[in-house]
Formats: structure tokens, C-alpha cells, sequence
């Protein structure tokens, strides 16, 4: 119960942007233990989770508990599968792009972005539950979980894109960083006299502290990868680990056999909705 | 109790909008009072009492319940934007929203009385319901600005938080009173709290309508 609540207490700082305050990023530094962030992960998922598995339980019939279950599992199975398939590829990209991010910050980042995802998830299920219990079309079910979906995730999106601005921002005028930021300035012109080309050297200050002068450039950059190898990564995995709700008329199964795409599914259950 | 509606309309005395102690139960008393007189109207189509006290329940049922759904996102969204200290401020302004609707539609009752008087007509009547609902929304929406501008010259985000919780209310309002059918009640058909087919979805039941009337 105690540990709950300071779980609790963590993601509503997290919400609350005090753990990626300018200050902390400047140094490349994000104060939230890994292991809170996953808790609070699967924790939210699976409360999002019940009220989207409550559909098949109102449906009735065989395993519609099951179904509940496993939908409260695989909610936040998604979200943290999908990291741990993308994380090493989005690490690299993130470090080759100039992120002054260590792997276990860049993890906790992420890791933040994915709860932020989930709590607004969570906070829109009430929602999913009330048309759950007042709706019998399975069509409309699925096109409202796709769009909380989606705008949870644009909002984690936000909040991403925000750090890694804060990231890559100018440093804050306090005396030390300035020192170093123009004892930076100075050695990329000197740089920039003998060599264009050339951006890192082993002259220059320890690579947590350094802050790239077209940093927005580079937050835009990583930013725009990150999300397009998650999104994609994303969708698939959230194609196979169907079923979500539990189409009516067929049978319980952990997972189904692979079959079409995420895409082609959605565009099905749109069109069924208008005929 | 015309000391408190007065209050509510005018933003003063208990209800002003920095009034230190936020009156939750004369809100919900107010929203309660004001929906249950119009519900009642709405209901006494074709003089039916028992249709006229299930309506007037139902009214603040939609409200309450409508909010009690919206109300987890509200609190989420207002803290991702920052607005947490603030969090206490808006929830008054959107209960006080509420009220307002509520006593609005309360005024609007004898108009509807005296509608069913003079015509017997049930499309007119639902006709009529509805945008008496809607003038009522908006009525409140005047309340709902008039906390918010405080808030907004703080900080403009709240206006995104404002947004956000007026199309979420809005989006499960719709389907909840699709569900909380029938309201007016149809002469021809029987008195009923719920109808048994009700449980439908309104924004299907909108979509088809539409789709049929295209192909």
C-alpha cells in the first residue's frame, strides 16, 4: 500500500513535468527509477486494459474472464514490448544524431513518455467503460479504442518532444554551464576554420555536457525517428498480440493466428460502421 | 433558495468565482433542483405522470453521471498541462457550468408546458426539447467562461484544458442520453424507465441514418 502510493506519487511528478525540468536535461540528467516507470506502466495499462476487456464480458460466453485478463495483461505488454524491440535501434539512432543522453537515461526518457502515454490512457478508460456498457456494436468499439489510442500516444508524443527540446535547448545562464557552452562555441570555430565537416573532437569538454548549437535541428531529428521505428514497431505489435476487446462469435484465444495487418483491419471496421 | 440561483447567475456571494470555500453541495443541490424541474416538464408529454418523475430523474442523471465519466481525463490533462494548482478552480467552474444549464433549463420548462399545450405533435415536441437543451449548454457556457477568464490570463493552457473537457463531456453526453431514452416518451408506447432497446450506440444509430440516406 505504501510503495502504491509512492508509486503514485511518482507518476503524478512525472505528469507534473518535475522530473524533466530544463534545469536536469541540461545536464543530461532524469531522476525517476526505472524500475518505478515500468510499475507505473503495466500498472496504468492494465487499468485501461479492464475497461476495454469489459466487452467481452458483458458478451458472455466462454473465457469472456479470460479475455478480461489477458487484456489487462497485454495493455501495458504492448507499450513495454514495443520499447524493449525499438529501444537499442532508437539508443543508436538517438546517440549517432549527438543525443547527450546516456542508454539509461535515454531508457528512463522513454520509459516517461510511455507513462505519460498510459495515464492519459487510463483516465480516458471510464470512458471506453460507459460506452462498453451502453454500445453492442463491436465496430464502434474498436474505432473509439484506435482513436484513445492515438491521442494518448500523440500526447506522450508531446511530452517526448518537449524533453528532447529541453534537451537540446541553449543552456540556462548559470555561471558554470555558460563557461562551458562558450569554451563550446569557441572550439567550433575553431573547428569550423580547419574543418567543416568535422563535429566531435577529443579536445572538448566530457560528452554529457556538451550542447550542440543546432541542437532544435537535432531534437527534431531524433524525435521524428524515434516515432516513426516506434509507431511502426507499435501498430505490428499491437496486431499480434490480438485479440484486444474479443470480436463477438469467436472463440477465446490468447492470440490468433497471423493473418493481414493493423491497416487493413482498421479500414474494415471503419467501413462497417457506415453499412 | 432564489438567493441562491440569483448567486449562481450573478458569479457572487458564495458562488463568486474566488470565493474562498468551494459550495459543492449547493452546486449539486442547484444541478439536482434545476434538472429535475425541466425533466419533469420535458416528461408530462401526453400528461403522464409517472413518464414526468422517471424524466426528472434522469435529467440529473445525465449530468451527474456524464461528469463522474469525463472527470478522470479532466484531472490527467489539467496535471500533463501544468495546471494542477489550479486543478480545485476548474473543477468549480465546470460543476458551476453545470448548475447554470441545469437552472436554465429549469427556466425554460413552462416554454415547454406550454408547447405541449398547444400542440400535441411528438416529433415537435423531441424537435423542441432538443434545442432547448442546447440554449440551456449554452447559457452554461457563459458560466463556465466567466471562471475560466481568470484562469486563462494566468495561464492560456487552460484553455486547451477547457477544450478538451467540453468535447469529451459533449462526446459521452450524446451517447448517454441516446441511452437514458426516452425522455418525451412516445404516446404509443409504454411508460418505462429504460427502453429495453435503448442500448444501442447513438453515433451509430447518427451514422447509419446518414449512410442510408446517401445510398
Amino acid at each position: 500500500m505504501q510503495s502504491l502510493r509512492k508509486l503514485l506519487a511518482d507518476v503524478d511528478q512525472l505528469l507534473r513535468g518535475r522530473f524533466t525540468r530544463r534545469e536536469d536535461l541540461i545536464e543530461a540528467r532524469i531522476q525517476i527509477p526505472i524500475r518505478s516507470l515500468v510499475l507505473a506502466g503495466i500498472l496504468l495499462g492494465a487499468v485501461y486494459g479492464v475497461f476495454m476487456g469489459l466487452y467481452a464480458v458483458l458478451r458472455g460466453g466462454d473465457g469472456s474472464t479470460a479475455q478480461l485478463l489477458t487484456t489487462a495483461a497485454k495493455v501495458p505488454l504492448l507499450f513495454l514490448l514495443t520499447l524493449a524491440v525499438t529501444f537499442p535501434s532508437l539508443y543508436v539512432l538517438s546517440a549517432l544524431a549527438g543525443s547527450r543522453l546516456l542508454a539509461p537515461d535515454t531508457l528512463r526518457l522513454l520509459l516517461g513518455a510511455l507513462a505519460v502515454n498510459l495515464a492519459l490512457l487510463a483516465s480516458l478508460g471510464p470512458v471506453t467503460g460507459f460506452f462498453t456498457l451502453s454500445t453492442s456494436s463491436y465496430a464502434f468499439m474498436v474505432v473509439l479504442n484506435v482513436l484513445f489510442f492515438t491521442v494518448s500516444g500523440l500526447v506522450g508524443l508531446v511530452f517526448l518532444g518537449r524533453a528532447l527540446e529541453g534537451l537540446f535547448a541553449p543552456a540556462a545562464p548559470r555561471e558554470p554551464v555558460v563557461a562551458i557552452e562558450e569554451t563550446l562555441e569557441q572550439a567550433d570555430d575553431e573547428e569550423h576554420a580547419d574543418d567543416p565537416e568535422t563535429e566531435t573532437d577529443a579536445a572538448q569538454p566530457p560528452p554529457t555536457l556538451r550542447v550542440p548549437r543546432n541542437g532544435q535541428r537535432l531534437a527534431r531529428r531524433i524525435f521524428f525517428t524515434w516515432t516513426v521505428v516506434f509507431a511502426i514497431v507499435g501498430a505490428q505489435m499491437g496486431w499480434i498480440l490480438r485479440p484486444f476487446i474479443g470480436a463477438p462469435g469467436q472463440p477465446f484465444q490468447l492470440f490468433r493466428a497471423r493473418e493481414s495487418s493493423f491497416f487493413e483491419s482498421f479500414f474494415k471496421s471503419l467501413v462497417n460502421l457506415f453499412s | 433558495m432564489f438567493r441562491n440561483v440569483e448567486g449562481l447567475l450573478r458569479s457572487t456571494g458564495r458562488y463568486a468565482i474566488a470565493a474562498p470555500r468551494v459550495p459543492w453541495t449547493h452546486l449539486l443541490l442547484l444541478l439536482a433542483a434545476g434538472g429535475f424541474l425541466y425533466g419533469a416538464a420535458m416528461g408530462f408529454y401526453g400528461a403522464r405522470a409517472l413518464q414526468s418523475f422517471y424524466s426528472g430523474l434522469k435529467v440529473p442523471l445525465l449530468l451527474i453521471v456524464t461528469s463522474a465519466v469525463c472527470l478522470p481525463n479532466f484531472f490527467v490533462v489539467n496535471t500533463l498541462l501544468g495546471l494542477r494548482e489550479d486543478f480545485a478552480s476548474a473543477f468549480r467552474g465546470v460543476l458551476a457550468a453545470q448548475a447554470t444549464m441545469a437552472v436554465a433549463l429549469a427556466s425554460l420548462a413552462p416554454i415547454t408546458l406550454w408547447a405541449y399545450a398547444s400542440s400535441s405533435d411528438h416529433d415537435l415536441a423531441v424537435l423542441l426539447n432538443g434545442v432547448l437543451f442546447l440554449v440551456a449548454a449554452l447559457v452554461g457556457q457563459v458560466t463556465l467562461s466567466r471562471h475560466y477568464r481568470p484562469l486563462i490570463s494566468r495561464d492560456p493552457r487552460h484553455r486547451v484544458g477547457k477544450a478538451v473537457w467540453v468535447t469529451l463531456y459533449m462526446f459521452v453526453a450524446v451517447q448517454l442520453a441516446w441511452v437514458l431514452r426516452p425522455f418525451v416518451g412516445h404516446p404509443s408506447m409504454q411508460v418505462e424507465f429504460f427502453r429495453e432497446d435503448a442500448w444501442s450506440n447513438a453515433y451509430v444509430a447518427v451514422f447509419r441514418h446518414f449512410w442510408n440516406f446517401f445510398t
